[in-house]
This record gives C-alpha cells, structure tokens and sequence, in this order.
C-alpha cells in the first residue's frame, strides 16, 4: 500500500466514523418526535399494548367465528403473530362501536352484517380486513376534549392580537433604537432584557387583578396584553436590527426629492423592511401559541389551546395516543412558522449581541 | 435643519424640538405598556411578597419561606439543572455549532433536522416525553427491539431514585436546549469573516490554537448572549418536571410558586407563600444575570452614548 491510499483509507475511516456520529445524534433528536407522530395515529388497542408498535397499523385483519354468546371476533396481532380475541356478543351496535372506538376501523353494523351473513351460510370462520381510519385520534380529540376546538380558534385570535400589539408599539421603538442615538439608549436596552428575568408566572398572579378590573380576564385580549409584554422586547429587538440594515441614505434621498419624513418612511423603508417585520411578527405568534403557565393562570372557562392540550396529558382520563394527536395538532403550526422564519433566526441571533 | 432655520428662525423652533423628541415618542407607548402591563404587577407583587393577610408590613412571608421543607430542595434542584444547563448542555451546543459551520456534505439538512427540538413547544414535548417515559411507553419499547431488555424487564423510569430523575429531566432539557443554543452559536459563526481564522492556519495556527485564539474570541458577544438566556430560562424550568412527576416530586423554585398559587392556593398563606417565592426567584434570576453580564464585561456602555 502506497501513502496515497493509505491516506485515502484513514480519511474515508475518518468520514465513516464521523457520519455514524452524526446519525447517532440525529437518532437523537428525531426518535421521540417520531414517536409521538407515531403514537398519534395508532388506534387506542395498539396505544395500550407493550412493546408499543412501531408504525400504526394501516388495514386491521380481523377474523369471525361462532362464540358461546354470538359471533366471536378476533383480531390479527402483529406482535404476538396471531388472531386474539377480543369481542364475543350477537350485537351489531356493540361491534360497529368497538371497531370504532378501539381499533379506528369505521365499519357499519350492515357491513358487518354482511360479514356474519357470510359466516352462517359457510359455517367457516371468516377472514376479512377493514382499513383503518388514520385520523381518528384527531376527530376525537376535538370531538371529546371540552372546548378543543373553540380553544384553537381563540389561540389563533391571542396570536393575532398580540401580532398586532407588539408590532406597532415594539416597531416603533425599534425604529427608534436604530436610527437615533439618544441619552438613555443603552439603558432602555437592558431594561429589554431585564423584563424577560421576571418569570412569567410571576406577571400573570398580579395580572389577574389587573385584568379583572379591565374587564379583561378570561377573555383572548386579556391574555394578548400580557403575551404582548415579552413580544414587544423581542420585537424591539428583531426590529432594531431589521432597521439598521436598511441605509438612512435611502430616506434622506427620498426626502431630498421632496417627500416628507412619514412618507419616505412609508415608501422606502416600510417596504424594505416587510420580510423581517414579518418575521418579528411570526415570532410573536410563535410565544403567544405556545405559552402555557400565563394561560393556565389567567383563564378560566375559555383556554387557549396550549391550557387544552396540557389538561388532555395531565388528566387520567386522557388516552396517551389522543393527547398525542393534540399534542400534534399543537405542535405543528409553531414547528411550521419556526421553520419559515429560519433564515431570520439565524440573521437576528448573528446580529444581536448583549 | 440648518438652512431652514436661518431663513425662518422663529416657527421652526417647536419642530426643533420635537426633532430632538422624536425618539423618545416612539419608545414612549413602550415605556407607558411597560408601566401598565409590567412594573405595576411586578410592583404588586413586591408589596404583596412584603404584606401580612391584613395588609401591614411583614418580613414574616419570607421567613415562611425561607423555612418551607421544600425550599432548600427547591432550591438545590433548580441550581443542579441550571449547572448543566449553562456548562455541559452549552458545550454540547458549541460543538456541534463548530462542526455544522464546517460545510460538510448534508450539514444543512442536519442543521434541518436538528432546528425540530426547538421548534416544538413545551406541553408537545412534555407529551414527547411523558409517553415515553412511563414504563409501557416508547422508551421501554424502543429498548426492547433494539435487544437491550428483555420483553418483562420493563424499566420503571418514573419510579427510580432523586437522582436517576434528575438525570431524566436534565437529558429532556438538552433535548430541547442544545440545538437552540447550537443556532444561536452558529449565527455568531457565520458572522465571522472566513479570512481571520484562515490568517490564523496560515501563520502556522493548529485548529485547536485558532479555536482559542481567534474564534472563540470573536465569538464571544454571541456566547454571552447566549448563556445569557440559557441562565434565565434554565433558573425558571418547572413544566416540563411537572409534567413528567406531578408536583412535589422533584420541586423547583417556580414549581414552588404554581404550586402555592395553583394545586393549594386555598390554604390561608398561599398567596403569601406564591409572593415570597416569585420575588426570591425574581432576585435569583436578576441576580445571577447581572453578575454575568458584568464578569463577562457587557456592561461596558456603547461607545456613541459616551459620546453623547
């Protein structure tokens, strides 16, 4: 072996090991997401049986006999690699429902009917598949969960009010922080950081007070005026740096040719600015989606979908793979604007520095 | 400004002022909310935390506190998650910021992958982890067809010692934590120009050398903005413990606080308890960053103020 290959053997050694690496830590990361998506499609038999399925099961096998009370059905276990059987009874309504309820099969008493018709005339056990209804969990999480649905729309609402608070009044300041330079700046800006070192549950105690003599307790304007306490300092933030980007020689110009002040901020800098206020924006929906604690504490009969999802986990009355499907449902709009507004992550942390 | 002035000294001179006002009306609606919406429940709380039931002044819901069974507790936990939170978790995160920035063959789809764990909120990644954790759960499973236990030996994770539970909710924290942190890092990465540590190679400059030497030097605004965070909200972790124990099991300092006010917020002191916690926390947190910021030198003022 000459050096040259043995170079090349010890770098591709070296690449191999590093890649094992690399998938090791992505294994990491991915499993427990995988899964809870797993877990959210899996029909409420599977979500209870140890060791749990890997992937949901797509067509159900069932099998159909005589049974001391009626017709005895089994089911195709994967695990144990035979028919259990899990139903003995001569009623319709009871098998449609349990096919339902515990494996997502969503099969009709006549379908089913059709299926015994088959077995009396034979007197063979009968085979026959349903195919299961992968989005069952999601039905019934907003179907059973109290207020499930109604919590997502007012989630939806929080998020947009705060949007708007936050950037009107946090747009302007960072406007402010990055075009002029004033007595008090470096001040003001540490006064940002310094909101976020009082935790949030400490804020909303003495904010029910508050809101209730507002007459906003318990209500989705409520909880945006305390989200919008953290969005504003962050919007300062993500704002101020959008703003220094964009050069004041664009304005002056414009003001050269005889627009006034508020108009070339409108026609030249506004529009440059578009993306990133966005982004600010995104992240304003993205805290006021996701908190929990400050909503657990401020509502009472109208949650948001955050407080939902939580009570659904905590309470023993929830099935693991519902709350998993909530838990879903509450994930993924957040999951979906992070990644929409990755570039700016990375842009705002590169460019802020305490 | 100028010429305008000369020709039409007189009128001009409220818009000078209002010039110089001018920032300050943008950052006044911030300051006023603030008032509204921050110091006044920060103030309540203050005089709530320092207040008998019948309103007088007391340093008795300190004293409470202060000897609550599940103060020292509290409070040991809460400093061992933020421990590893800001050292071990933090190194972690500047390592593989380090090997992402390096451009290799799918590190941006890694860097893809690996933004999901901060992306997920807190109650879905509780969800994540309660399911896992309980003994028929995932992880159990997972251990099972990967051959590591046998089909009865279950593992009874939840049920294990203090410390063993410590370890769980610490490993739970980094998953969420290190890819966070990891693009913080590698933003201030990137902002670095290729050609200073290229300098540093061609001057004869190991990788470990210009890591030291230049990198980290460089990269030091963003890593103190960073741990800067990461020392805030680690000193406030508590949902996903409670999600995971129930309260009391492995108390925290802000469990503390939602316990008293939430689970037995109709004993006589809870409120009083609540108070005396949140503003302890509050001093721990303040406290903490402000020794931080000023060790790390961040306090130093811009230098266009000092201009001023």
């Amino acid at each position: 072996m000459n050096r040259r290959t043995t170079k090349f053997l010890s770098k591709s050694g070296r690449m191999t090991i590093f890649y094992i690496f690399i998938v090791g830590i992505l294994f990491v990361i991915l499993t427990p997401v995988f899964f809870l998506v797993s877990l959210s499609f899996l029909s409420t038999r599977e979500a209870y049986q140890y060791p749990l399925p890997i992937l949901p099961e797509l067509v159900t096998k069932f099998k159909l006999e005589g049974g001391e009370k009626g017709y005895l059905v089994s089911v195709y276990d994967r695990l144990e690699g035979e028919y259990q059987t899990v139903q003995d009874t001569d009623d319709l309504n009871k098998l449609s429902v349990y096919f339902k309820s515990q494996l997502s099969v969503y099969m009709s008493e006549e379908e089913i009917a059709e299926r015994i018709a088959e077995f009396e005339q034979t007197g063979e056990p009968v085979y026959f598949t349903g195919r299961k209804n992968l989005i069952h969990n999601y039905n019934t999480f907003f179907k059973i969960t109290r207020d499930a649905g109604p919590a997502f729309l007012r989630s939806i609402q929080i998020a947009l009010m705060t949007i708007a608070i936050s950037l009107t009044i946090g747009g302007m300041a960072g406007y402010s922080f990055a075009r002029y330079i004033f007595r008090g700046r470096n001040a003001l800006k540490f006064s940002v950081l310094f909101v976020r070192m009082f935790p949030g549950v400490a804020i909303a105690i003495p904010m029910v007070i508050i809101l209730v003599n507002l007459g906003f307790y318990d209500k989705p304007f409520g909880l945006a005026l305390v989200y919008s306490v953290g969005a504003i300092a962050l919007t300062i933030w993500i704002t101020a740096s959008i703003f220094l980007g964009i050069p004041v020689s664009l304005e002056e110009a414009a003001q050269v040719f005889g627009a006034s002040k508020g108009r070339a901020f409108m026609r030249i800098t506004l529009p440059l600015a578009l993306p990133g206020l966005a982004a600010a924006a995104m992240y304003a929906f993205l805290g006021a989606w996701t908190e929990t604690v400050s909503a657990i504490i401020l509502t009472q009969f109208n949650p948001t979908f955050s407080v939902v999802v939580y009570q659904s986990l905590l309470g023993s009355v929830g099935q693991v793979n519902l709350a998993a499907a909530g838990g879903i449902v509450f994930a993924l709009p957040a999951v979906f604007f992070t990644f929409l507004i990755r570039r700016y992550i990375r842009q705002m942390w590169g460019g802020i520095t305490v | 400004m100028s010429e305008t002035t000369l020709t039409k000294p007189r009128p001009m001179t409220w818009r000078k002022y209002l010039d110089k006002a001018f920032p300050y009306l943008l950052i006044l609606p911030v300051i006023i909310y603030y008032i509204i919406f921050w110091l006044r429940p920060v103030f309540s709380m203050v005089i709530q935390s320092f207040s008998s039931l019948e309103g007088e002044f007391t340093l008795n819901n300190y004293y409470m506190v202060l000897t609550d069974a599940a103060f020292g507790p509290a409070l040991r936990n809460t400093a061992i998650i933020v421990a590893f939170s800001v050292s071990v978790e933090f190194i972690f995160a500047l390592a593989l910021a380090l090997l992402i920035n390096r451009k290799w063959r799918g590190s941006g789809i890694f860097l893809f992958l690996a933004m999901i764990p901060m992306a997920i909120p807190a109650v879905a990644v509780g969800a994540m982890w309660i399911t896992g954790f309980t003994a028929h759960g995932w992880i159990n499973s997972l251990l099972y067809y990967l051959g590591i236990i046998e089909l009865n030996e279950k593992i009874y994770w939840l049920a294990a010692s203090q410390i063993a539970i410590m370890a769980i909710v610490i490993l739970i924290d980094a998953w969420q934590v290190i890819p966070s942190v990891m693009i913080i890092l590698l933003a201030g990465l990137q902002n670095i120009p290729v050609e200073t540590e290229e300098a540093g190679y061609v001057f004869g400059g190991s990788y470990v050398y210009v890591l030291r030497k230049i990198t980290i030097p460089l990269l030091k605004p963003t890593i103190t903005t960073a741990i800067i965070l990461r020392l805030i909200s680690a000193i406030q972790i508590w949902l996903i413990i409670v999600m995971l124990l129930g309260f009391s099991r492995m108390p925290v300092l802000v469990e503390r606080i939602v316990y008293y006010y939430e689970e037995v917020g109709n004993l006589y002191v809870s409120a009083q308890m609540a108070a005396g916690y949140t503003i302890i926390v509050s001093f721990i947190v303040s406290l903490a960053a402000m020794v931080y910021l000023f060790v790390s030198g961040a306090f130093k003022s811009d230098d266009e103020e000092a201009r001023l």
